[in-house]
């Protein structure tokens, strides 16, 4: 599954990253699993909002197999 | 009424914009604009080389144009004109230029105002400060978010 990351996460994890994770988890699930690959970012990654398609989704969206999450920490304004 | 929200990822020229913009607002009687610098220095104080601001493929200018068309929605004035760089920028160099214009200059003063009072908190950036071999993230102040709320 590819997550694609922005800000300070992409700073520490990457800008995109293949997890290893079972299509029909859960976003909630991809913010964890992602969380104790990437210690550090952790914290970052609970201020984060997901989206899936560029639409904010909530935890509870289950992840298809074609879905990209991607993760977008509080913004910095212009 | 023309609204331009723009995303640059070269120089960004204030003066040109302003002679597009006065040239759209020959039926106007004033033009507002605002030019954002990077500033050399950090709020702690410490010395700063560039700026560099993280964008989204589609998210960043969709925020700007919201923002923009917002404004002209809002305020009496008849041409609304943002462009934001990305990227690297070294201090002292041009970030954002923000201008509107209006039939009256009220309008024009207040829309310009309401235009930077958002996109300091709202445009769709990730911020750092580069200097002395480091780097800093930036988020919006309570005060940034203080001058946006005045909007209601």
């Amino acid at each position: 599954m590819k997550v694609l990351l922005y800000g300070r996460l992409a700073e520490a994890i990457g800008t995109e990253v293949e997890l290893d994770a079972a299509a029909g988890c859960s976003v909630a699930e991809v913010r964890k699993r992602l969380g104790e690959a990437h210690p550090a970012a952790e914290e970052s990654l609970k201020r984060s909002r997901a989206l899936i398609g560029d639409s904010a989704v909530g935890d509870d969206r289950v992840v298809t197999a074609v879905d990209r999450v991607q993760f977008l920490p509080p913004v910095s304004g212009g | 009424m023309s609204v331009v929200a723009h995303l640059e990822a070269d120089a960004l020229d204030p003066l040109l914009e302003l002679a597009e913009l006065t040239e759209q607002a020959r039926g106007d009687g004033a033009i507002v604009s605002f030019v954002g610098l990077a500033r050399p220095e950090s709020k702690q104080g410490d010395a700063v080389d560039a700026v560099v601001l993280d964008h989204h493929p589609t998210l960043t200018r969709q925020s700007l144009e919201e923002v923009a068309v917002a404004c002209a929605q809002r305020f009496d004035v008849s041409h609304v004109r943002v462009v934001h760089r990305f990227g690297t920028i070294p201090a002292g160099e041009p970030i954002v230029f923000a201008g509107v214009s209006s039939i009256h200059r009220r309008a024009a003063f207040e829309a310009a105002d309401y235009l930077m009072d958002r996109l300091k908190t709202e445009a769709v950036f990730w911020k750092r400060e580069v200097g002395d071999g480091e780097a800093k993230w930036i988020e919006p102040t309570e005060a940034d978010f203080a001058d946006r709320d005045r909007w209601g």
